[in-house]
């Protein structure tokens, strides 16, 4: 690629920071609002916890921070709805969607292929600030009258269709379709960058199995993403016409207040069909990212090659595929033909045989490794661990016949925060730890990391471990308080101790927020290679610059993963337990990514 | 210090080159999955015992011809520019656009006679049918705004000479799209005559 050099031009502030098609730029915009919004919903989470864990008792805090959604420090049944949904909504789609994609796609596509920048950085730019627009629109509807919307992330119809149902089904609700809508604007500007980017401006000598497995990661998720969030767009706006113009795609029948509507021939049914054709794949947008960082990781700093590397691309491309033929399991009961359950209870199935292919490969990779237990490493095992743990009760949940059984209940809960809420967000902080020094160009402190990781994984498996038992009791999820039921008050114990594990799980994320501030503005300075990595982006300069390398863009010789490659008399190749893509192979030297 | 220039023009256009086209095919198929996640909408809901089978307007008969001969003519007229024949490639242009203009109007004709024949969009005498008729068309009509708006472009850099043979980018990026516009509408054309 030719480019053109001349002397540095600075940009102005408003271009450099906040107007910027700078890929590095817009990764570091997206993490920090992603983690802004992320720190709201961890709040959230916390502050319902203190009702379930103590339901009716007065906390100052409660009382403090929620205003008038609280009366006497204890929080408002219908509002606690609301921060339900608002928790489910934020963690999903703008901590763990955009945050974590947004984060990982921008920083490391152009570094690690070996491009300048995105394929359109107007269009990247564009994608953050749609994002950007979404969360402020999203934030604004906690304040409106009515309050938020309250119908549970998937907004099921009719409570999300008819504005007079209930208090957050008014202006709250509509703000967040608006909100939903640009978002998915955002994510769909994002993915089409991502994908012609890693197709097209690959350096030389890029192949396609020479690249790092988090590239091929990113490209799954955005294929997925292209395919699917445009069908949850086609639901909210027939929605959006159910809820404004009167139309009657999702209702029929219904009664309220004694009168009938006149809505008639819609189905609800219909609804949860096309949230969830977007909403299953949005498992795995969020999962194959964190999935891909986390091969990364666990390869650097085992020192070993990754154990199978194509059957690792294979796996992802299978979980893609399949992630789009399953979403009936989520529907399980709602009156669907056993003969059609029972196909996507096999559809479903089939997803663990890619899945425990990569958790086989990540044990074999770390089997006998040099194992660096960096906190980036500490939590991609941690990850390891969740998507297993997780993928376990996946089983169970996937199986009609047994999933009938535990239906909304807390076993449910307990099952999708492990598998999706702990691996994301652990294969995205995993990210953050070890990528640190590429964005801020500044170490982040590794023992608050050490204190951070075991705090994190003691509590969150101290959350939601115990969820299952709930639910295998009969606990049903989304209710304000479990203490008025007879039947649930000997489980209150259970319910008090998650929460205590909640606000453990808080505090410890305040350790990182604190590492994560302090270290970038005065952590100590970053070695252009920190963990002794072989792919691209350790390459380039530790300060950033406009354009990733100053020169030609460095030739690609080898696959990412020359980690501890000995010669025949069993010393390194280059006397180093690691081999850069960028040195050429030797004679009769075979390439690792074929193999 | 010296750092790589990405505003340099040259380096923008290889860019472009490169990667416009592909951004608007993987956008294509995002738009498809649009569609195909609203027909599908409509496919589950014609179960319902209450959907009623309505008869496709013959405006829209009108609109698929018009639309059809417009993809002709915006063909056409690529084809004039790789010739060098630029005055006729910015008459056919306009035409396209002409023709673009009508069949919005054909479109707007077409819902007059649903809602004259008693077909209505929303309230309580509608049924979700009717509703699929509306919503299918005027999503299909908001995509071909944008559609239009390139039209427009391409009909103002024709005017002022921008295009040659070798520089067509721009024009094969809105004839794509301007086709694949073509290509929904008798989609739906066939899907609401035939399935819905």
């Amino acid at each position: 690629m030719s480019a053109h050099q001349h002397p540095h031009e600075e940009q102005d502030f408003l271009f450099k920071y906040v107007f910027s098609q700078d890929h590095k730029m817009i990764s570091k915009q997206f993490l920090i609002t992603g983690f802004i919004m992320g720190f709201i919903g961890l709040s959230m989470s916390t502050l319902f916890r203190l009702q379930l864990g103590f339901p009716g008792e007065s906390f100052w805090i409660i009382d403090f921070l929620l205003g008038s959604w609280a009366e006497n420090g204890v929080m408002l049944p219908d509002k606690y709805l609301a921060l339900v949904t608002m928790h489910g909504t934020i963690m999903v789609f703008f901590l763990l969607t955009a945050g974590l994609s947004g984060t990982f796609s921008n920083l490391l596509i152009p570094l690690q292929i070996g491009a300048r920048d995105m394929a359109s950085g107007f269009l990247n730019m564009l994608s953050y600030w749609f994002f950007f627009v979404s969360s402020v629109i999203m934030l604004i509807s906690l304040g409106v009258e009515g309050g938020a919307a309250s119908a549970g992330w998937t907004i099921y119809p009719p409570l999300s269709a008819l504005p007079q149902a209930i208090p957050g089904s008014g202006l709250g609700m509509t703000l967040w379709l608006v909100a939903m809508a640009i978002f998915i604007a955002s994510s769909l500007l994002g993915s089409l960058n991502y994908i012609v980017t890693i197709l097209n401006l690959r350096t030389k000598g890029m192949t396609m199995t020479r690249l790092p497995l988090t590239i091929w990661s990113f490209l799954i998720t955005a294929i997925v993403g292209v395919i699917s969030f445009p069908v949850l767009l086609a639901a909210a706006l027939l929605l959006v016409f159910d809820r404004s113009f009167g139309t009657s795609f999702y209702l029929s029948d219904i009664y309220i207040g004694g009168q009938v509507l006149e809505h008639s021939g819609g189905s609800p049914i219909l609804f949860e069909h096309l949230f969830w054709f977007l909403g299953h794949p949005e498992v795995y947008i969020v999962l194959l990212p964190a999935l891909g960082i986390t091969s990364e990781i666990v390869s650097t700093m085992s020192r070993k090659p990754i154990f199978g590397y194509r059957a690792m691309i294979t796996s992802m491309l299978a979980i893609g595929f399949l992630s789009a033929i399953v979403w009936g399991h989520h529907m399980f009961v709602t009156g669907m033909n056993p003969f059609l359950g029972a196909v996507f209870t096999f559809t479903t199935l089939l997803i663990a045989i890619p899945s425990a292919v990569k958790v086989f490969n990540y044990i074999t990779t770390l089997w006998k490794g040099n194992i660096k237990f960096s906190p980036a490493m500490l939590f991609s095992i941690g990850l390891v661990s969740t998507f297993i743990s997780g993928g376990l009760t996946g089983l169970i949940l996937g199986d009609s016949a047994l999933d009938i059984n535990v239906h909304d209940t807390y076993f449910v809960v307990g099952h999708f925060h492990i598998v999706m809420g702990l691996s994301g967000i652990f294969g995205m902080i995993a990210g953050v730890y070890h990528w640190f020094p590429k964005i801020f160009g500044r170490m982040l402190n590794n023992n608050l990391g050490n204190a951070h990781f075991w705090i994190t994984i003691v509590s969150s498996y101290g959350i939601f471990f115990p969820m299952h038992f709930l639910g295998l009791a009969g606990v049903p999820r989304r209710y304000y308080t479990n203490s008025e039921f007879p039947l649930f008050e000997n489980l209150l114990d259970i319910n008090t101790l998650i929460t205590w594990f909640a606000i453990l799980a808080f505090a410890g994320q305040l350790i990182f927020f604190f590492n994560f501030v302090y270290s970038a503005l005065r952590g100590p300075k970053a070695p252009q290679n920190p963990w002794k990595g072989n792919s691209l982006e350790w390459t380039t300069g530790v300060k950033h610059m406009h354009g990733n390398w100053p020169g030609e863009i460095p030739t690609v010789h080898r696959w990412p993963y020359d980690y501890s490659k000995l010669n025949e008399n069993g010393d390194y190749v280059t006397g180093e337990d690691f081999i850069p893509q960028i040195v050429p192979l030797g004679e009769g030297e075979l390439d690792g990514g074929g193999h | 210090m010296t750092t790589i220039s990405l505003d340099n023009t040259k380096y923008k256009a290889e860019i472009r080159q490169k990667t416009a086209k592909p951004l608007l095919w993987i956008g294509l198929i995002s738009i498809v999955m649009f569609f195909a996640g609203l027909t599908s909408a409509l496919i589950v809901s014609k179960s319902n015992s209450i959907w009623i089978k309505l008869e496709v307007p013959s405006m829209f008969f009108i609109s698929t011809i018009l639309i059809l001969f417009s993809s002709l003519t915006y063909q056409l007229s690529m084809s004039f520019t790789k010739n060098n024949q630029l005055k006729f490639a910015t008459i056919t242009t306009i035409l396209t656009f002409v023709l673009g203009i009508s069949f919005t109007v054909t479109q707007f004709y077409a819902w007059q006679q649903l809602y004259q024949s008693g077909i209505f969009w929303a309230g309580e005498q509608s049924n979700p049918s009717g509703s699929y008729f509306y919503a299918l068309t005027a999503l299909h009509l908001l995509h071909l705004f944008a559609g239009l708006i390139s039209l427009l472009v391409v009909v103002t850099k024709s005017l002022l000479k921008k295009y040659s043979p070798t520089n067509v980018l721009g024009i094969q990026l809105s004839l794509t799209y301007w086709h694949f516009l073509t290509a929904l509408w008798v989609y739906l054309f066939f899907f609401l005559k035939f399935i819905a």
